[in-house]
């Protein structure tokens, strides 16, 4: 019973969206993407420079703190030589 | 649309490029309105839904998840805007019929899916689903026209996946016996013109 009419659903035609609205649409939404895509530039621009520099001193003391560790482990396995 | 595809234009819609709108724009956009004018039979409420929706989604462009899926996120979006206007329109009528008394109410609808069908089957099946409840509605049009999973659906819809299948089972009972009941007593419309061609 159901599954010959579910496929017929699945035939039905579309509709077709009226091309001026269409187009309208579209037109709006660029405009909204273009204007939050300026504000977030303007609210990066107005950050704190220490703020705006966070990403790169956090990424230099993660790296500085490997090589420290690394440098530590390497000592202690040589001063019981097992280099 | 395949997932690698559909990631890839979740992030560049993230960083605000209108060339990915456009592609998602491009693949949702006849789908989208086609299940928001069989959803509320009204081309106008249908228009400004829809309308609406993608607003939503360039709105919250830059706070979608890096997996979002588009197809049930909008959808998603379409759907709980059309459960708003009901309500809204609900209310507005029952405080005009509490005024006067006397608001118009027409329980049968013509869809505009009905007017332009090519022949009488879809004919038919249109105005068989246009006449269903909402709940049925949607679902049937969320699994079997839009095409998306049933668990999706479930998404959308906000209920368990046991639960859309027991109202799939009822909707395609419901949607069966209209049919049935259209083919014994074909309903007689007031100048209605006699089958449009498209």
């Amino acid at each position: 019973m159901s599954e010959p009419l579910i496929r017929r659903l699945g035939e039905l035609p579309a509709a077709e969206p009226d091309i001026r609205r269409t187009e309208h649409i579209r037109k709006r939404c660029h405009a909204r993407l273009a204007r939050q895509k300026k504000t977030r530039r303007r609210l990066v621009s107005r950050m704190p420079t220490s703020e705006r520099m966070a990403p790169v001193w956090q990424s230099a003391i993660a790296v500085l703190g490997f090589v420290y560790l690394t440098q530590v482990i390497l000592i202690a396995l040589a001063v019981y030589g097992l280099t | 649309m395949d997932r690698d595809t559909e990631l890839t234009l979740v992030g560049r819609l993230r960083q605000g490029e209108a060339d990915a709108f456009d592609e998602v724009y491009a693949a949702f956009n006849r789908p989208l309105f086609t299940f928001l004018l069989r959803l509320s039979r009204r081309r106008d409420v249908a228009e400004d839904l829809h309308e609406e929706t993608w607003l939503r989604l360039v709105t919250h462009a830059g706070r979608l998840q890096a997996d979002t899926r588009l197809g049930p996120w909008l959808f998603t979006v379409a759907r709980n805007l059309y459960v708003s206007y009901r309500r809204s329109r609900a209310l507005e009528e029952s405080a005009a019929a509490g005024l006067t008394g006397l608001w118009p109410f027409s329980p049968r609808e013509t869809s505009p899916f009905e007017e332009t069908a090519a022949n009488e089957l879809e004919r038919r099946i249109e105005r068989a689903l246009a006449n269903l409840p909402t709940t049925s509605r949607e679902v049937l049009l969320l699994v079997a026209v839009s095409g998306l999973d049933q668990s999706e659906v479930a998404d959308i819809c906000g209920i368990t996946p046991s639960a859309l299948r027991q109202r799939l089972h009822r909707a395609r009972e419901l949607l069966a016996d209209a049919l049935e009941r259209d083919a014994v007593h074909p309903p007689v419309l007031e100048g209605a013109p006699p089958c449009p061609s498209r």
